[in-house]
Protein backbone atom coordinates (compact mmCIF):
# COMPACT_ATOMS: atom_id res chain seq x y z
CA UNK A 1 0.00 0.00 0.00
CA UNK A 2 2.69 2.56 0.98
CA UNK A 3 4.53 1.81 -1.68
CA UNK A 4 1.95 1.78 -4.49
CA UNK A 5 0.93 5.54 -3.10
CA UNK A 6 4.69 6.63 -2.39
CA UNK A 7 7.63 4.90 -4.80
CA UNK A 8 5.39 4.07 -7.50
CA UNK A 9 3.36 7.96 -7.63
CA UNK A 10 6.51 9.16 -8.38
CA UNK A 11 6.38 10.18 -12.47
CA UNK A 12 10.15 9.68 -13.37
CA UNK A 13 10.06 6.16 -11.50
CA UNK A 14 7.07 5.33 -13.29
CA UNK A 15 8.57 6.47 -16.49
CA UNK A 16 12.03 4.09 -15.94
CA UNK A 17 9.80 0.81 -14.76
CA UNK A 18 8.05 1.95 -17.99
CA UNK A 19 10.83 2.02 -20.81
CA UNK A 20 14.71 0.81 -19.39
CA UNK A 21 13.09 -2.14 -17.00
CA UNK A 22 10.94 -4.83 -16.91
CA UNK A 23 8.97 -4.79 -13.95
CA UNK A 24 7.67 -7.72 -12.04
CA UNK A 25 5.35 -7.93 -9.01
CA UNK A 26 5.48 -10.92 -6.81
CA UNK A 27 4.89 -12.30 -3.24
CA UNK A 28 7.75 -13.55 -2.27
CA UNK A 29 6.45 -15.91 0.26
CA UNK A 30 5.95 -17.71 -3.18
CA UNK A 31 8.98 -17.37 -4.98
CA UNK A 32 11.36 -18.00 -1.59
CA UNK A 33 9.54 -21.70 -0.74
CA UNK A 34 8.56 -22.64 -4.51
CA UNK A 35 10.54 -26.13 -5.39
CA UNK A 36 10.77 -25.17 -9.26
CA UNK A 37 12.68 -23.29 -11.97
CA UNK A 38 10.91 -19.86 -10.96
CA UNK A 39 11.73 -20.25 -7.04
CA UNK A 40 15.52 -21.24 -8.14
CA UNK A 41 15.77 -17.88 -10.49
CA UNK A 42 14.22 -15.98 -7.28
CA UNK A 43 16.65 -17.34 -4.53
CA UNK A 44 19.26 -16.75 -6.95
CA UNK A 45 19.17 -13.53 -7.07
CA UNK A 46 17.44 -12.38 -3.57
CA UNK A 47 20.92 -15.00 -2.24
CA UNK A 48 23.03 -12.45 -3.40
CA UNK A 49 21.54 -9.59 -1.12
CA UNK A 50 21.16 -9.27 2.49
CA UNK A 51 18.07 -11.42 2.86
CA UNK A 52 19.11 -14.84 1.99
CA UNK A 53 17.47 -16.22 4.79
CA UNK A 54 14.93 -18.10 2.65
CA UNK A 55 12.95 -19.24 6.07
CA UNK A 56 11.90 -15.84 6.86
CA UNK A 57 10.92 -12.68 4.30
CA UNK A 58 13.12 -11.34 1.64
CA UNK A 59 10.82 -8.48 0.53
CA UNK A 60 11.78 -5.44 -0.51
CA UNK A 61 13.01 -4.04 -4.47
CA UNK A 62 15.65 -5.94 -6.28
CA UNK A 63 17.02 -5.04 -9.17
CA UNK A 64 19.34 -8.26 -11.37
CA UNK A 65 20.88 -8.55 -14.65
CA UNK A 66 18.60 -11.43 -16.81
CA UNK A 67 21.41 -13.81 -16.54
CA UNK A 68 20.73 -13.39 -12.83
CA UNK A 69 23.04 -10.95 -11.13
CA UNK A 70 21.92 -8.83 -8.32
CA UNK A 71 22.44 -5.13 -8.90
CA UNK A 72 20.58 -3.71 -6.36
CA UNK A 73 18.70 -4.90 -3.09
CA UNK A 74 16.61 -1.87 -1.68
CA UNK A 75 13.66 -2.07 1.11
CA UNK A 76 14.11 1.63 1.55
CA UNK A 77 10.73 3.97 0.18
CA UNK A 78 12.03 7.64 -0.11
CA UNK A 79 11.00 7.78 -3.87
CA UNK A 80 13.69 10.12 -4.37
CA UNK A 81 16.42 7.36 -2.75
CA UNK A 82 15.08 4.71 -4.81
CA UNK A 83 15.05 7.11 -8.65
CA UNK A 84 18.64 7.61 -7.39
CA UNK A 85 19.62 4.12 -6.82
CA UNK A 86 17.56 2.77 -10.21
CA UNK A 87 19.36 5.41 -12.10
CA UNK A 88 22.69 4.64 -10.82
CA UNK A 89 21.93 0.64 -11.55
CA UNK A 90 20.72 1.33 -14.87
CA UNK A 91 24.23 2.99 -15.88
CA UNK A 92 25.99 -0.03 -14.29
CA UNK A 93 23.35 -2.49 -16.17
CA UNK A 94 24.80 -0.43 -19.69
CA UNK A 95 28.56 0.04 -18.92
CA UNK A 96 28.82 -4.14 -18.35
CA UNK A 97 26.99 -4.30 -21.82
CA UNK A 98 24.25 -6.59 -22.11
CA UNK A 99 26.07 -9.97 -23.61
CA UNK A 100 23.46 -12.52 -24.77
CA UNK A 101 21.33 -13.90 -22.36
CA UNK A 102 19.31 -16.99 -22.73
CA UNK A 103 15.49 -16.89 -21.59
CA UNK A 104 15.39 -19.87 -18.92
CA UNK A 105 12.44 -22.45 -20.04
CA UNK A 106 10.59 -23.99 -16.87
CA UNK A 107 12.04 -27.14 -16.36
CA UNK A 108 10.13 -28.03 -13.21
CA UNK A 109 6.57 -26.32 -11.74
CA UNK A 110 5.47 -26.72 -8.12
CA UNK A 111 2.10 -27.17 -8.15
CA UNK A 112 1.77 -26.03 -4.82
CA UNK A 113 2.82 -22.53 -5.61
CA UNK A 114 1.53 -22.34 -8.93
CA UNK A 115 -2.62 -22.45 -8.64
CA UNK A 116 -5.24 -21.48 -11.20
CA UNK A 117 -8.32 -20.79 -11.47
CA UNK A 118 -10.76 -23.06 -11.61
CA UNK A 119 -11.56 -24.58 -14.89
CA UNK A 120 -15.09 -22.98 -16.13
CA UNK A 121 -15.41 -21.55 -12.32
CA UNK A 122 -14.90 -17.34 -12.23
CA UNK A 123 -12.78 -14.59 -10.71
CA UNK A 124 -14.54 -12.18 -8.67
CA UNK A 125 -12.38 -9.09 -7.96
CA UNK A 126 -12.82 -8.36 -3.96
CA UNK A 127 -12.20 -4.61 -2.41
CA UNK A 128 -12.44 -3.63 0.80
CA UNK A 129 -12.33 -0.31 2.40
CA UNK A 130 -12.51 1.33 6.09
CA UNK A 131 -14.96 4.12 5.50
CA UNK A 132 -14.62 5.98 8.79
CA UNK A 133 -13.45 5.85 12.50
CA UNK A 134 -9.48 6.40 12.48
CA UNK A 135 -8.11 9.68 14.53
CA UNK A 136 -7.07 12.56 11.85
CA UNK A 137 -3.58 12.74 11.40
CA UNK A 138 -1.67 15.12 8.92
CA UNK A 139 0.87 12.32 8.89
CA UNK A 140 1.89 11.32 5.00
CA UNK A 141 2.24 7.38 5.59
CA UNK A 142 -0.81 7.21 8.18
CA UNK A 143 -2.89 8.71 5.41
CA UNK A 144 -2.27 6.41 3.02
CA UNK A 145 -3.38 3.72 5.40
CA UNK A 146 -6.40 5.25 6.46
CA UNK A 147 -7.52 5.98 3.18
CA UNK A 148 -6.28 2.39 1.57
CA UNK A 149 -8.11 0.29 -1.25
CA UNK A 150 -7.37 -3.54 -0.52
CA UNK A 151 -7.66 -5.69 -3.31
CA UNK A 152 -8.32 -9.81 -3.67
CA UNK A 153 -9.82 -12.27 -5.67
CA UNK A 154 -12.30 -14.37 -4.70
CA UNK A 155 -12.36 -17.44 -6.37
CA UNK A 156 -15.19 -19.84 -7.76
CA UNK A 157 -15.74 -23.46 -8.71
CA UNK A 158 -17.07 -24.74 -11.94
CA UNK A 159 -19.56 -26.34 -9.56
CA UNK A 160 -20.71 -23.21 -7.80
CA UNK A 161 -20.09 -21.33 -11.09
CA UNK A 162 -22.89 -23.70 -12.72
CA UNK A 163 -25.41 -23.70 -9.49
CA UNK A 164 -25.06 -19.32 -9.84
CA UNK A 165 -26.71 -19.94 -13.38
CA UNK A 166 -29.42 -21.82 -11.17
CA UNK A 167 -29.85 -19.10 -9.03
CA UNK A 168 -28.59 -21.09 -6.20
CA UNK A 169 -25.98 -20.00 -3.74
CA UNK A 170 -23.87 -22.99 -2.54
CA UNK A 171 -22.94 -22.99 0.87
CA UNK A 172 -19.00 -23.99 -0.29
CA UNK A 173 -19.20 -20.20 -1.83
CA UNK A 174 -20.57 -18.06 0.91
CA UNK A 175 -18.35 -19.78 3.91
CA UNK A 176 -15.08 -19.28 1.57
CA UNK A 177 -16.70 -15.72 1.23
CA UNK A 178 -17.05 -15.31 4.49
CA UNK A 179 -13.61 -16.98 6.04
CA UNK A 180 -11.27 -15.38 3.20
CA UNK A 181 -12.60 -12.38 1.73
CA UNK A 182 -14.71 -10.74 4.93
CA UNK A 183 -11.60 -9.53 5.90
CA UNK A 184 -10.01 -5.89 6.81
CA UNK A 185 -6.99 -6.30 4.50
CA UNK A 186 -6.58 -2.65 3.95
CA UNK A 187 -3.38 -2.27 6.39
CA UNK A 188 -1.41 -5.65 5.32
CA UNK A 189 -1.73 -9.04 5.72
CA UNK A 190 -5.09 -10.37 7.31
CA UNK A 191 -6.09 -13.22 9.51
CA UNK A 192 -8.42 -15.24 7.87
CA UNK A 193 -11.50 -16.37 9.89
CA UNK A 194 -11.79 -19.48 11.38
CA UNK A 195 -14.73 -22.29 10.48
CA UNK A 196 -15.99 -21.72 14.10
CA UNK A 197 -15.27 -17.81 13.69
CA UNK A 198 -18.58 -17.97 11.57
CA UNK A 199 -21.09 -17.20 14.05
CA UNK A 200 -24.04 -16.55 11.40
CA UNK A 201 -23.73 -16.71 7.88
CA UNK A 202 -27.50 -15.95 5.83
CA UNK A 203 -26.65 -15.60 2.19
CA UNK A 204 -29.60 -16.27 -0.21
CA UNK A 205 -29.55 -15.57 -4.22
CA UNK A 206 -33.69 -15.48 -5.75
CA UNK A 207 -34.33 -14.00 -8.81
CA UNK A 208 -30.75 -12.81 -9.35
CA UNK A 209 -30.68 -10.60 -5.93
CA UNK A 210 -27.91 -11.67 -3.34
CA UNK A 211 -29.58 -10.78 -0.10
CA UNK A 212 -28.10 -11.47 2.95
CA UNK A 213 -26.46 -10.70 6.46
CA UNK A 214 -23.07 -12.21 8.74
CA UNK A 215 -21.79 -12.39 12.05
CA UNK A 216 -18.27 -12.97 11.91
CA UNK A 217 -16.15 -13.09 15.67
CA UNK A 218 -13.30 -14.70 17.26
CA UNK A 219 -13.46 -16.77 20.29
CA UNK A 220 -12.25 -13.82 22.43
CA UNK A 221 -14.23 -11.21 20.88
CA UNK A 222 -11.21 -9.08 20.01
CA UNK A 223 -11.94 -8.58 16.58
CA UNK A 224 -14.74 -9.61 14.42
CA UNK A 225 -17.59 -8.06 11.79
CA UNK A 226 -21.19 -8.08 11.56
CA UNK A 227 -22.45 -6.98 8.03
CA UNK A 228 -25.34 -6.81 5.54
CA UNK A 229 -24.94 -8.11 2.09
CA UNK A 230 -26.57 -7.27 -1.01
CA UNK A 231 -25.84 -7.87 -4.83
CA UNK A 232 -26.91 -8.83 -7.87
CA UNK A 233 -26.03 -12.06 -10.41
CA UNK A 234 -26.74 -11.69 -13.97
CA UNK A 235 -26.67 -14.55 -16.21
CA UNK A 236 -26.74 -14.82 -20.33
CA UNK A 237 -26.46 -17.89 -22.25
CA UNK A 238 -25.63 -20.72 -19.18
CA UNK A 239 -22.87 -18.49 -17.76
CA UNK A 240 -22.78 -15.80 -15.07
CA UNK A 241 -21.86 -12.54 -17.41
CA UNK A 242 -22.07 -9.92 -14.12
CA UNK A 243 -22.40 -10.31 -9.99
CA UNK A 244 -21.94 -7.24 -7.90
CA UNK A 245 -22.22 -7.70 -4.30
CA UNK A 246 -21.20 -5.44 -1.35
CA UNK A 247 -20.81 -5.91 2.39
CA UNK A 248 -21.46 -3.52 4.74
CA UNK A 249 -21.13 -3.59 8.41
CA UNK A 250 -19.05 -2.66 11.55
CA UNK A 251 -15.46 -4.11 12.29
CA UNK A 252 -12.93 -4.59 15.25
CA UNK A 253 -9.95 -5.50 16.05
CA UNK A 254 -6.81 -6.21 14.06
CA UNK A 255 -4.56 -8.99 13.10
CA UNK A 256 -0.29 -8.71 13.86
CA UNK A 257 0.28 -7.60 10.42
CA UNK A 258 -3.15 -5.44 10.22
CA UNK A 259 -1.76 -2.99 13.39
CA UNK A 260 -3.27 0.39 13.68
CA UNK A 261 -7.19 0.06 12.98
CA UNK A 262 -9.57 2.25 14.19
CA UNK A 263 -10.69 1.88 18.10
CA UNK A 264 -13.60 -0.16 18.58
CA UNK A 265 -15.76 -0.54 15.58
CA UNK A 266 -15.51 1.28 12.27
CA UNK A 267 -17.21 0.57 9.09
CA UNK A 268 -15.63 -1.47 6.66
CA UNK A 269 -17.44 -2.08 2.90
CA UNK A 270 -15.89 -5.04 0.73
CA UNK A 271 -17.31 -4.97 -2.65
CA UNK A 272 -17.29 -7.91 -5.25
CA UNK A 273 -17.26 -7.78 -8.75
CA UNK A 274 -16.58 -9.96 -11.83
CA UNK A 275 -13.39 -9.86 -13.12
CA UNK A 276 -12.79 -10.06 -17.11
CA UNK A 277 -9.19 -10.65 -17.13
CA UNK A 278 -8.62 -6.97 -18.28
CA UNK A 279 -6.31 -6.39 -15.33
CA UNK A 280 -3.27 -7.66 -14.71
CA UNK A 281 -4.22 -8.61 -11.25
CA UNK A 282 -7.51 -10.75 -11.76
CA UNK A 283 -4.53 -13.61 -12.35
CA UNK A 284 -3.27 -13.47 -8.68
CA UNK A 285 -3.98 -16.22 -6.52
CA UNK A 286 -6.27 -15.98 -3.77
CA UNK A 287 -4.77 -14.58 -1.23
CA UNK A 288 -6.33 -17.04 0.94
CA UNK A 289 -5.55 -19.88 -0.68
CA UNK A 290 -1.55 -19.04 -0.18
CA UNK A 291 0.48 -22.72 -0.62
CA UNK A 292 -3.03 -24.92 -0.30
CA UNK A 293 -5.22 -23.87 -3.32
CA UNK A 294 -7.40 -27.40 -2.38
CA UNK A 295 -8.33 -25.99 0.88
CA UNK A 296 -9.16 -22.63 0.28
CA UNK A 297 -11.42 -24.20 -2.68
CA UNK A 298 -13.09 -26.97 -0.30
CA UNK B 1 -3.31 1.26 48.24
CA UNK B 2 -3.11 -1.90 46.93
CA UNK B 3 -6.39 -2.93 47.08
CA UNK B 4 -8.06 0.11 45.49
CA UNK B 5 -5.17 -0.51 42.07
CA UNK B 6 -6.65 -4.19 41.99
CA UNK B 7 -10.46 -2.69 42.34
CA UNK B 8 -8.95 -0.12 38.98
CA UNK B 9 -7.71 -3.45 37.47
CA UNK B 10 -10.77 -5.09 37.98
CA UNK B 11 -12.62 -2.04 36.24
CA UNK B 12 -10.74 -1.77 33.65
CA UNK B 13 -10.68 -5.55 32.52
CA UNK B 14 -14.94 -4.92 33.32
CA UNK B 15 -15.12 -2.67 30.75
CA UNK B 16 -13.15 -4.56 28.23
CA UNK B 17 -14.96 -7.49 28.22
CA UNK B 18 -18.21 -5.71 28.20
CA UNK B 19 -16.59 -3.49 25.05
CA UNK B 20 -15.88 -7.48 23.40
CA UNK B 21 -18.95 -9.07 24.49
CA UNK B 22 -21.16 -6.09 23.44
CA UNK B 23 -22.92 -6.88 20.01
CA UNK B 24 -21.54 -4.44 17.47
CA UNK B 25 -24.06 -1.65 16.02
CA UNK B 26 -26.44 -2.46 13.01
CA UNK B 27 -24.81 -1.05 10.05
CA UNK B 28 -26.99 1.74 8.18
CA UNK B 29 -29.57 0.06 6.47
CA UNK B 30 -28.03 -1.41 2.82
CA UNK B 31 -31.03 -0.34 0.52
CA UNK B 32 -30.50 0.15 -3.56
CA UNK B 33 -28.68 3.40 -2.94
CA UNK B 34 -26.36 2.46 -0.48
CA UNK B 35 -25.31 -0.44 -2.58
CA UNK B 36 -24.44 1.64 -5.84
CA UNK B 37 -22.90 4.80 -3.91
CA UNK B 38 -20.53 1.76 -1.86
CA UNK B 39 -19.63 0.23 -5.42
CA UNK B 40 -18.69 3.88 -6.33
CA UNK B 41 -16.62 4.00 -3.88
CA UNK B 42 -14.51 1.22 -3.62
CA UNK B 43 -13.98 1.30 -7.31
CA UNK B 44 -10.23 2.02 -7.58
CA UNK B 45 -8.79 5.50 -8.74
CA UNK B 46 -6.36 6.15 -11.83
CA UNK B 47 -3.26 5.84 -9.95
CA UNK B 48 0.03 5.78 -11.56
CA UNK B 49 1.38 2.42 -10.62
CA UNK B 50 -1.38 0.68 -12.60
CA UNK B 51 -0.43 1.94 -15.43
CA UNK B 52 3.00 0.34 -15.34
CA UNK B 53 3.32 -3.23 -16.99
CA UNK B 54 4.08 -5.51 -14.23
CA UNK B 55 4.64 -9.13 -14.96
CA UNK B 56 3.70 -11.56 -12.41
CA UNK B 57 6.14 -14.36 -12.92
CA UNK B 58 10.00 -13.81 -12.95
CA UNK B 59 10.58 -16.00 -15.42
CA UNK B 60 8.32 -14.15 -18.01
CA UNK B 61 10.48 -11.04 -16.65
CA UNK B 62 13.46 -13.03 -17.18
CA UNK B 63 12.15 -13.95 -20.62
CA UNK B 64 11.32 -10.06 -21.75
CA UNK B 65 14.63 -8.95 -19.93
CA UNK B 66 16.85 -10.91 -22.05
CA UNK B 67 15.24 -10.39 -25.31
CA UNK B 68 15.06 -6.92 -24.60
CA UNK B 69 18.60 -6.22 -23.14
CA UNK B 70 16.97 -4.49 -20.06
CA UNK B 71 17.66 -5.42 -16.20
CA UNK B 72 14.42 -6.51 -14.13
CA UNK B 73 12.62 -4.84 -11.46
CA UNK B 74 11.68 -6.99 -8.67
CA UNK B 75 8.97 -5.46 -6.49
CA UNK B 76 8.65 -8.45 -3.33
CA UNK B 77 6.12 -8.57 -0.43
CA UNK B 78 5.09 -10.08 2.16
CA UNK B 79 1.45 -10.85 0.02
CA UNK B 80 1.19 -10.05 -3.19
CA UNK B 81 1.66 -6.28 -4.30
CA UNK B 82 -1.21 -5.74 -7.04
CA UNK B 83 -3.76 -7.86 -4.89
CA UNK B 84 -3.82 -8.36 -0.75
CA UNK B 85 -3.37 -4.78 0.11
Amino acid sequence: VLDRASTFAQPEIVELLKTQFVPVAIDQAYQRRQQDTEGEFYRKIAGQGPRSNFNSTTQGFYIATPAGKLLLYNNNRNPEKVLRLMREKLAEFRRAGTADVAAIEAAKTDAKYNARPPEGGLVVRVRAKVLDGYEPTTDRWQRIFQTALSRDNLWVTKREHEALVQDELPETLARRLARYHLVDNTRGEPPMWKADEIRKLDLQLNDGQIRGAVHLETKDGSRGYQAELLGVVQVDGGRVVGLQLVADGQFWGDGPYTRGAPDGQFPLAIAFTLADGSQVADAIPPQGSRGWAPGYLR
Amino acid sequence: MLRAFSNSCWMVAASLLFLHSAPPSPAAELDDARFKALLAELEPADEPWRTIPWKIALLDAQRAAAQEGKPIFIWAMDGHPLGCT
